[in-house]
This record gives C-alpha cells, sequence and structure tokens, in this order.
C-alpha cells in the first residue's frame, strides 16, 4: 500500500520536475544571470555586511554552463523529492487525517508543503536576486531557515489538527482554530532579528525577482497537488469499475 | 484501501509491518541527502553549480 503511494508521489514529483526543470532552464538561468550583470555595474560601496559573497565573488567554482545544466538538474530532484515527501510519505501517513475530501486533500497538503518549505522561512529571509549583500552570515541565515520550516510545519500541522477538532462547534469556529497558528507564525518573523541587506541592484529587480521566485515555487506545489489530484481520481474511478459491474464509467466530458 | 481502521495510527502501524527498519533508514537517509544537498551544502562546486537554482527557488541560504 505504502509502495502505491511512494509510486503516485514520484509521478507526480515528475510531472513537476519537468515544468520546474524548463522553467529553470527558460527563465530562472536567464534572469539570474540577468540580476549578476546588473550587480556588477553597480559596484559595491561600502561591503562590509557577513560573509556574504555575491558582488565581491564572481568567479565561480565553475563554467556558467555547468551552473545553468546543475541548476536545471537541481529543480528536476527539488520537485522529485518535494513529491515523494510530501505525497508519498506525509499523504500515506496523513490522509486520513487531513480535512477535506478529494482533490481538496491533494491541494490542502501542497499548500501546507509551500509554506512549511518556501512560505515561513521567506518571512525572515525573502528570496534575494545575486547582488544582495545579506547581514547574517551562512551559518545563522541556514539555521534560521530550517527552524522556519519546522515552525512552518508545526503551523500546518497543529492548524489541521486544530481545524478536525473543532469542525464539530461549526465552520467559523474550525476556520478562526486553523488560521490563528499561521498568526502566531507570522508574529515569530516579525519578532525575529531583523537582517540588513545591502542591495546593489534596483529596487524593481529585487521586487521583480521575488515575485518570480513565488510564482515559481507556487506553481510547482500546484502541478504537484493537480497532478496528484489527477493519478488519484483516475486510479478510483479505474478501481470503482473493476470492483462494481454495474456499469460505472468514468465523467464523460462534455466537450471534445 | 480505506478500511474502517483507516487513522494516521493505522497507517503507521500497516507501515511498520511492510517496511524493515533498514528500509526506513536507507529512504530517511536519501531523502535527508538529497533534500540537504539542495538547499543547504555550501561546498564550492556544489555551491556554484546549484546557485541559479537556489537562486530561484528562493534559498537565500548561501
Amino acid at each position: 500500500m505504502l509502495q502505491q503511494y511512494l509510486l503516485r508521489g514520484l509521478k507526480a514529483g515528475l510531472v513537476a520536475g519537468l515544468v520546474l526543470g524548463l522553467f529553470v532552464a527558460l527563465v530562472a538561468n536567464p534572469v539570474v544571470g540577468m540580476a549578476e550583470g546588473l550587480a556588477g555595474d553597480h559596484g559595491h560601496g561600502a561591503a562590509n555586511a557577513g560573509d556574504g559573497h555575491h558582488g565581491a565573488e564572481h568567479e565561480s567554482a565553475v563554467s556558467t554552463a555547468t551552473t545553468k545544466a546543475v541548476s536545471v538538474l537541481g529543480g528536476v530532484f527539488w520537485a522529485l523529492l518535494l513529491g515523494v515527501v510530501t505525497f508519498g510519505v506525509a499523504f500515506y501517513f496523513l490522509e486520513p487525517a487531513i480535512p477535506g475530501a478529494g482533490d481538496t486533500q491533494s491541494y490542502l497538503l501542497a499548500a501546507a508543503g509551500f509554506v512549511t518549505v518556501s512560505g515561513a522561512p521567506w518571512l525572515v529571509l525573502p528570496p534575494q536576486p545575486p547582488g544582495v549583500e545579506q547581514a547574517f552570515g551562512t551559518d545563522l541565515r541556514i539555521a534560521i531557515y530550517g527552524g522556519m520550516m519546522v515552525a512552518g510545519l508545526l503551523a500546518c500541522g497543529i492548524a489541521g489538527y486544530a481545524y478536525t477538532h473543532l469542525r464539530e462547534r461549526g465552520r467559523p469556529v474550525a476556520l478562526a482554530g486553523a488560521v490563528a497558528p499561521f498568526c502566531l507564525l507570522v508574529g515569530a518573523a516579525v519578532l525575529a532579528p531583523a537582517n540588513p541587506v545591502e542591495v546593489a541592484v534596483p529596487e524593481t529587480v529585487v521586487t521583480g525577482f521575488r515575485a518570480l521566485v513565488i510564482f515559481n515555487q507556487a506553481m510547482v506545489w500546484v502541478v504537484l497537488a493537480s497532478a496528484h489530484a489527477w493519478l488519484l481520481r483516475r486510479e478510483r474511478s479505474t478501481a470503482a469499475t473493476e470492483t462494481s459491474n454495474t456499469g460505472y464509467a468514468e465523467p464523460t466530458p462534455t466537450a471534445d | 484501501m480505506a478500511t474502517a481502521n483507516d487513522s494516521v495510527h493505522g497507517r503507521i502501524e500497516r507501515a511498520r509491518l511492510e517496511l524493515t527498519p533498514t528500509q526506513v533508514a536507507l529512504g530517511l537517509a536519501l531523502a535527508a541527502i538529497i533534500g540537504f544537498t539542495l538547499l543547504f551544502f555550501q561546498e564550492p562546486l556544489m555551491h556554484d553549480s546549484l546557485h541559479n537554482f537556489r537562486h530561484g527557488a528562493g534559498i537565500t541560504c548561501h
């Protein structure tokens, strides 16, 4: 049974991996390259910020072509990992506890995945284009990023638990219970120490880049959830046709 | 298959019957290695190779 779930997660991950790999190849690679060019043009004033290496470096340990190719592969593996861990393992264990039914469960799990892996850490460490020097050192940022992932996971877990257990007191109460942990999460992020940055690229580049990254990661989760929901629906309708010979047919498409 | 005994606890019990500890350890280790490599690994060769991906995914930990 677990195997079936893992395989389904892997398939969803493969679909999202192809999409993300293409996205890195066609959008992220050129955009990051462009931002690096801009950062290079602007020079770096009194750069004394932490150990951030952007800007000052620019002798990469590998060729640009390698970075581009490995980054595409990284995107594919990223989506595969998210697919297997979230929709293989987590969905197997949590399916009985996730609120909703059918597709809703897939999308809720994807939302929780997004909050855990990206959303929560971004509250403290928003996505930055190349050319942004950060005051926090790498080790500290890794610790914060990891810590916020755990906090995001906890918030999602508590939200789901609260919703399920408050459900019988009515939907508004249950929704309020589900929202509360996320308010705490945002509160924790606001209280976290500030990470001053020194930006060597125009502010619009930073804003545009962030929008692109948010879109990109949200897209990964939407594709994962859609693929997973579709696979699940297909399996269930196949199982239904096999068990009952009452002429159950796949929902007939209304248009060609 | 959804059974009457379908709960998170039931799923965990079922997984314990289906999997050996070695399989669990291998699976966790593999996921942890891939995850750590993609997100946090700082070795220069790896870091610079994954540079565009990390920026694109909003992972600012480098």
